[in-house]
């Protein structure tokens, strides 16, 4: 008798190291496979790429071509079963700002915070 | 050009009453001009010839418009002449004359239209008021309303760039600090010594402290340049997680102060979770700043009645009634100014109670010292968010 283990994958977008690291070492050890970009455009490769992702946990504000909240638009669009969550230590997520399925954390999160909004999306 | 002079009389001038006419329409404290229907001058007076520069015998001939600048003209053509025939009288309008050597002579003009008592038709009569000094209070009034309009411009532009300033340091200065307070989780996961340990607790605190006080200065910012504190309402997730965390962050940052905190809160809070997070740690903060280190700080966090309230409460000296009363003032920093900071937090916390429809007092006896935060709990409607 065989039991089927679901992989839930985040896919970490960050531009600063030390937060990414963070984030990453948060959600490995509560179980989640983690995948890293530094910027939206690396983002949307690796899903262009085919990579199986759960959750997309972006910064709002990075350098690149886009932002985290143009990148939920497009990955929202493009990879409708992705759940996405947002964070950011400036900008606060206005209603009508995010496609309505978008969650936000603020920064600095913290590891309970940033694992309870992961989790509550991906059993969404 | 307000001059005048006052010629003797001539030879066989007509004398009524004592009055010499000739003199005194020769002679008048102003010009007098008569001009035909058409404008074109039968006879001035030398006060005006004498102003405008020309003999008194080459005036009759000319047309008015001869005597005036450009724009003065073109006025006199197209408003002064068209009403003058209309209303029969004008007075008190500015019009330009230019003098023999081309100087411009800003003058009062008043006109009446009148038959004259002659076959020829209608005549002209106008008095002239040189108004230099008048004309030049009136320039220099515009003058100073544009320049007050343009300063105005200027301070709302330096404004707006001071606003963009300091949104721009906030949003600089904190994410350096998230990225502090990753490596310092980072760190305190390792297997620290006790000392590593109590460095990164005290680091902790210090980025904490950081990131309250941007908080603080850039809503008071908004604030003052007009933005206000701005709600993003929700009554979908609980209250109490975020009051939990925000008294977790500063018990962690506190180490041998004890804070005790009760939370009672079945009902739903229709609020800007957020703000409310920053409400209790501005208060929280003030309390562990400000009160007995030996004595306990106590956070009560209920919902009751249709309201929240959150009362946060410290032991020591009590406050005097008169600093009670400025508590809420910005910048205002008590008797102790060296431990407490900008002197906002307790100002922005009053500003989000607002902001929620809300109240935010304070009392104070020798017991203890408490803030009492009271709200509806259905909010403030939805045209605040």
């Amino acid at each position: 008798m065989s039991t089927a283990v679901t992989i839930l994958t985040v896919l970490v977008v960050e531009d600063d190291q030390l937060v990414r690291m963070h984030g990453i070492g948060v959600l490995e050890e509560a179980g989640f496979q983690v995948i890293e970009a530094d910027n939206a455009d690396v983002a949307l490769e690796i899903l262009d790429r085919g990579v199986p992702v759960t959750l997309l946990f972006s910064d709002i504000a990075m350098p690149g071509s886009m932002d985290g909240l143009e990148l939920v638009r497009v990955v929202h669009e493009r990879w409708p079963s992705v759940r996405l969550l947002l964070t950011s230590g400036h900008h606060r997520l206005m209603e009508g700002e995010a496609p309505e399925a978008v969650r936000f954390v603020r920064k600095p999160w913290n590891s309970e915070s940033l694992v309870g909004h992961v989790r509550e999306l991906v059993n969404s | 050009m307000s001059e005048w002079r006052h010629h003797a009389p001539e030879a066989g001038a007509q004398i009524t009453n004592g009055l010499d006419f000739e003199d005194l329409f020769e002679n008048a404290p102003c010009g007098y001009l008569v001009a035909d229907g058409d404008g074109r001058l039968l006879r001035t007076n030398r006060t005006f010839a004498e102003w405008i520069g020309l003999d008194p015998r080459d005036l009759p001939g000319m047309r008015m418009t001869e005597l005036l600048t450009v724009p003065g003209k073109i006025f006199y053509e197209t408003h002064f002449a068209p009403t003058l025939r209309m209303r029969g009288r004008l007075s008190e309008i500015a019009l330009d004359f230019v003098t023999a050597d081309q100087r411009k002579i800003p003058a009062l003009v008043n006109a009446v239209e009148s038959s004259g008592g002659t076959e020829a038709g209608p005549q002209l009569r106008f008095t002239v008021f040189p108004a230099v000094k008048r004309r030049g209070y009136e320039q220099d009034l515009i003058d100073a309303r544009a320049k007050a309009e343009a300063t105005i411009v200027t301070e709302r532009a330096d404004g707006e760039l001071r606003e963009q300033f300091i949104a721009v340091l906030g949003h600089d200065l904190r994410n350096p600090l998230a990225s502090i307070t990753s490596g310092i989780q980072m760190l305190a996961k390792e297997s620290l010594s006790e000392r590593g340990q109590k460095i990164t607790a005290l680091m902790n605190g210090s980025v904490v402290r950081a990131a309250g006080l941007i908080d603080n200065v850039l809503d008071f910012a908004r604030g003052r340049l007009g933005g206000g504190i701005t709600l993003s309402l929700s009554s979908r997730e609980p209250l109490e997680p975020v009051l939990r965390q925000v008294v977790a962050e500063l018990r962690s940052v506190s180490p041998g102060r004890e804070i005790a905190a009760r939370y009672e809160l079945p009902d739903p809070v229709t609020c800007d979770h957020v703000r409310i997070g920053q409400l209790l740690s501005n208060l929280l903060g003030n309390a562990l700043t400000h009160g007995a280190k030996d004595q306990p700080v106590r956070i009560d966090a209920t919902t009751a009645h249709g309201e929240l309230i959150i009362a946060v409460s410290n032991g020591g000296a009590p406050i005097p009634a008169a600093a009670l009363e400025k508590l809420f003032q910005p910048f205002f920093r008590g008797h102790d100014r060296v431990r407490q900071g900008l002197g906002l937090g307790l100002h922005i916390a009053s500003e989000i109670a607002r902001a929620h429809g809300g109240t935010l007092i304070a009392r104070s006896d020798e017991v203890a010292t408490t803030f009492v935060f009271t709200m509806p709990l259905c909010g403030v409607g939805a045209d605040q968010k």
